[in-house]
């Protein structure tokens, strides 16, 4: 991957998409349809943001969990989509959606073909074809306007790559390289049917269709870098207006091109979908809490930590008046702390490090019960098959290790590194809890003699400056989550110098020769035991310190439903959910 | 004459009468300060405050708390908020512990006091005697000098002070580490303290340059010019007395709003480095958890509050000591 698309990808980050999950002890009546009446069409639903914009409104470009699945819910039709359950399992399994089903792979699934489906139309009426989807997918190639979004476009076709590690594709608006383009994704005479040509066999590749980076784009409408700005609707949702900012609103209303006969996927109750910017997380949880007037069919994304104690019972129950309409569910992301291998070589040190830290004062730090469950890797148990304990604080590192960390043993460590006791430094995207949570970093490792320096960072220019190796320092505070369920989306990301999100700056060439290996691994039995035995390696290689499985809770009104943490991308349901009418 | 007849009449007395007429200005202000009850009750509550700060590590030490050490037993396993009401205010911790650590609420709020209180003060007094001296000259000097120093404020006055401080504290942290300050904090109060006096220096000065071409063209200006006394006498034995009305005044204004400024700057991100905590960033963590917990917004917010008031009443009395005639309106 070059380097712009890295880049570009890291600006996406926290972002991730993420898939998989669930299994979350318990998540009492989570999953009830608030107010348990039958859905019926109509209503408004709104949406409470403390965000003054969407990150992204260009389907290419989205790359946020929760952004992938409200506007492809509503907006954006993609080949495939994930199931709404709220089981993980059923959830994380796909279902044709603009295609007619799931895609057949030939050629030992090096060659991907979608049909799509009669009646799919734009906004304007005119139907959706396979070059529309061809489109799409190009407008990813053009790095230096469409940034930002997932790049497996890019990785994935079989386009050839220049000296420099770019795609020969340019994307097209230079339109260089566009024969090579046509000859990876093509078209049939009837404009039906697309077939995908991938460079190495992707067994997963219908998993990576339903990113609404390979949503249709009609030529004729493509602005460029400013679609995002009147994008062109295929689903039942178009935008009527949208204001950013502070009071700033986002309308969407129904597209009445849109054929109700060739979707079954999206259930479209709600007449109106009304985005609320700016408004301040406070008062947003307030106005949940008493959930009066149109607030009894809005929704929101996260909760304050002051409120928890008001809202549940413990981390996996909410209190009474509270039932049906607050979840508090594994999330998809696994949080951890990243080790600049390049700054940090010795292995010893590295484990001294991971021995020392206290996860539990860190995990208390975060919420305690409320933050989730200590991690012993970077997958996580809801991704299903990919997971097995890696036993990183059983015996990886030699012997048990306490949550709160053992500074003596750490010491040792230090001691037969052959090396004087480090001093590091640790990058973090600043914030009231993300100081503490440093301050026990610091507190922690210089009771193993480590001395560490915070170096607090503008949260917005976050993961710029740790990307950039001449900024970075030796321990890097992170968050990942799958983009879908395959640890293909984990692995070869965070610990491969082609991956987009390899803070540590990992290269071992036995260990990338192996990620090569099970990427292409056809059997997905034989695939997550490799996966599994990847993540160990990491781990033992202490090339991060996973920290924590992260726990997330939030609120919706008393008459919205279903309420539930869709395990697909760790949101909202967005494309089944409805006002329960009076 | 009357005192000196006196003097002569009733020789014991002598002494005495000596004694009155050689009152110097600063012993006339500490007899009519002492007299105002309210303001020897701030005066020592600003004292005691002070010392609270120098010694805070002995206190802290002497009490059994300290600012850095982590009591995961005060918190709660899930939500990390502390456990009893009030912030969990025990024997342990006389004012709670911090949600999420565990950490000392009282030792944190020393050891921020300490931070807070030796920027403002140190920025204070660098603000006072940068815009006392160059408002004294500029407004002395006139002319040419007057031109140049008033355009520099002008400058000053006019730069977005607040961006300029977040946008250079980067870069002149790192400058101040390769001149030899300490990296991390010292560097960073370091940078706060230059900052703060350099922005606030014109407002001093200019109020300072007012007063001295009021000042400049009074008869015992006049006269020390006549007599051939030194510019530098004129300037700084002649003139500056009169002006310590506003300076003082100026400078308890200013000394808490620094520490408000600090404050804010640490909600920014431009403040110490955990795991230190100034009062500043105090105030900021505990917004988060105002509804639950309001002490943590009330503790540190009583503290700020009587700092300031102490100041301000303090600066008045001192006025009307200095110049007793302005009065009270």
């Amino acid at each position: 991957m070059n380097k712009t698309s890295k880049g570009l990808r890291l600006a996406a980050v926290g972002a991730v998409v993420a898939l998989a999950l669930a299994a979350c002890g318990g998540g009492s009546g989570s999953s009830d349809a608030g107010g348990g009446a039958e859905p019926t069409k109509g209503g408004t639903l709104y949406y409470l943001t403390n965000a003054e914009q969407f990150d992204q409104i260009d389907p290419q470009r989205i790359y946020t969990g929760e952004d992938l699945a409200f506007f492809n819910g509503t907006i954006y039709r993609t080949l495939t989509a994930y199931k709404f359950s709220p089981d993980a399992a059923e959830a994380t399994s796909i279902v044709a959606d603009l295609a007619t089903d799931t895609g057949t792979a030939t050629n030992g699934g090096k060659t991907w073909e979608f049909t799509i489906r009669d009646g799919a139309t734009f906004q304007d009426g005119s139907p959706v074809t396979c070059a529309d989807v061809a489109y799409g997918t190009s407008r990813t190639f053009a790095t230096d306007v469409i940034t930002g979004g997932p790049t497996y476009a890019i990785s994935m076709l079989d386009i050839p790559t220049l000296e420099d590690g770019s795609s020969a594709y340019k994307g097209p608006y230079t339109g260089e390289g566009q024969e090579l383009f046509d000859k990876a994704v093509t078209c049939s005479a009837d404009g039906k049917t697309i077939t995908f040509n991938l460079s190495r066999p992707v067994p997963d590749f219908n998993y990576a269709v339903t990113l609404t980076a390979f949503a249709p784009v009609p030529k004729a409408s493509d602005t460029g870098e400013k679609y995002g700005d009147a994008p062109v609707s295929s689903g039942p949702y178009k935008i009527e207006s949208n204001k950013n900012g502070k009071g700033g609103k986002m309308i969407l209303v129904r597209n009445d091109k849109w054929d109700p006969a060739s979707d079954d996927y999206r259930k479209a109750y709600p007449d109106i979908w009304e985005v609320d910017y700016g408004l301040d997380v406070k008062v947003i949880d307030q106005r949940l809490i008493t959930s009066s007037g149109n607030d009894a069919t809005a929704l929101a994304l996260g909760l304050e930590p002051e409120q928890l104690g008001v809202i549940y019972k413990s981390a996996t129950e909410a209190n009474p008046e509270f039932a049906g309409r607050a979840i508090s569910e594994l999330d998809p992301y696994v949080r951890y702390l990243a080790i600049n291998v390049q700054k940090v070589p010795n292995l010893k040190i590295r484990q001294a490090i991971a021995v020392a830290l206290d996860r539990d004062a860190l995990r208390k730090n975060a919420g305690g019960d409320f933050a989730g469950d200590y991690a012993d890797g970077v997958i996580k148990p809801n991704m299903g098959v990919d997971y097995a304990p890696t036993g990183m604080w059983d015996s990886l590192l030699g012997a048990k290790i306490p949550d709160a960390g053992d500074p003596e043993l750490a010491k040792k460590l230090i001691a037969e590194s052959g090396e004087a006791a480090p001093t590091i430094t640790f990058d973090y995207p600043q914030s009231p809890t993300a100081d503490k949570a440093a301050a026990i970093v610091v507190d922690s490792l210089g009771k193993a003699g480590i001395t560490a320096k915070p170096n607090p960072i503008e949260p917005g220019q976050y993961y710029g400056v740790v990307f950039d190796p001449e900024q970075a320092h030796e321990l890097i505070n992170a968050g990942w989550g799958p983009d879908w369920p395959n640890a293909s989306t984990i692995i070869p990301e965070l610990f491969t110098p082609t991956g987009g999100f390899n803070l540590s700056q990992y290269d071992n060439a036995e260990f990338n020769a192996a990620v090569e290996a099970a990427k292409i691994e056809p059997d997905r039995a034989k695939q997550a035991k490799m996966w599994q035995d990847l993540n160990t390696l990491a781990m033992k290689d202490v090339v991060v310190v996973p920290t924590r499985f992260g726990r997330e809770q939030r609120i919706v009104g008393k008459q919205i439903g279903p309420v539930y943490l869709w395990p697909a991308y760790g949101s909202w349901p967005y494309g089944e959910m409805y006002a329960v009418q009076q | 004459m009357l005192a000196l007849e006196l003097a002569v009449a009733d020789g014991p007395a002598t002494p005495v009468a000596n004694e009155v007429a050689s009152r110097s200005l600063r012993q006339i202000v500490w007899a009519r300060l002492r007299r105002d009850k309210l303001a020897m009750i701030c005066l020592l509550t600003l004292i005691f405050l002070y010392l609270l700060a120098i010694f805070a590590p002995l206190i802290c030490d002497l009490l059994g708390v300290d600012p850095y050490s982590f009591d995961k037993e005060s918190i709660s396993d899930s939500g990390g908020g502390p456990v009893g009401p009030w912030g969990g205010i025990s024997t342990e911790h006389p004012l709670g512990v911090e949600w999420g650590t565990g950490r000392d609420i009282f030792a944190q709020l020393l050891y921020g006091l300490r931070i807070s209180l030796l920027i403002a003060t140190t920025a204070t007094i660098l603000t006072v005697c940068f815009g006392t001296v160059l408002g004294i000259v500029s407004g002395y000097a006139r002319g040419k000098t007057d031109a140049v120093i008033g355009r520099i404020m002008d400058l000053i006055l006019a730069f977005p002070f607040l961006l300029i401080i977040l946008a250079l504290s980067g870069v002149l942290t790192q400058r101040l580490t390769q001149l030899g300050v300490p990296d991390g904090n010292p560097s960073r109060i370091l940078y706060l303290i230059i900052v703060l006096s350099i922005f606030g220096w014109p407002y001093l000065a200019r109020i300072v340059r007012g007063q001295v071409l009021s000042v400049r063209e009074r008869e015992f200006v006049e006269s020390s010019v006549a007599m051939g006394a030194s510019r530098f006498r004129i300037l700084f034995k002649e003139i500056l007395p009169n002006l310590w009305a506003p300076i003082l005044v100026y400078a308890t204004l200013t000394l808490p709003t620094y520490i408000g400024t600090e404050a804010a700057l640490s909600f920014l991100g431009v403040g110490v480095l955990p795991p230190d905590t100034s009062f500043g960033g105090m105030l900021g963590n505990s917004v988060s958890y105002f509804s639950v917990v309001p002490s943590y917004l009330f503790i540190p917010g009583t503290v700020l509050v009587v700092l300031v008031v102490t100041f301000n009443l303090v600066g008045d009395a001192v006025r009307d000591a200095l110049d007793p005639r302005a009065g009270r309106v």
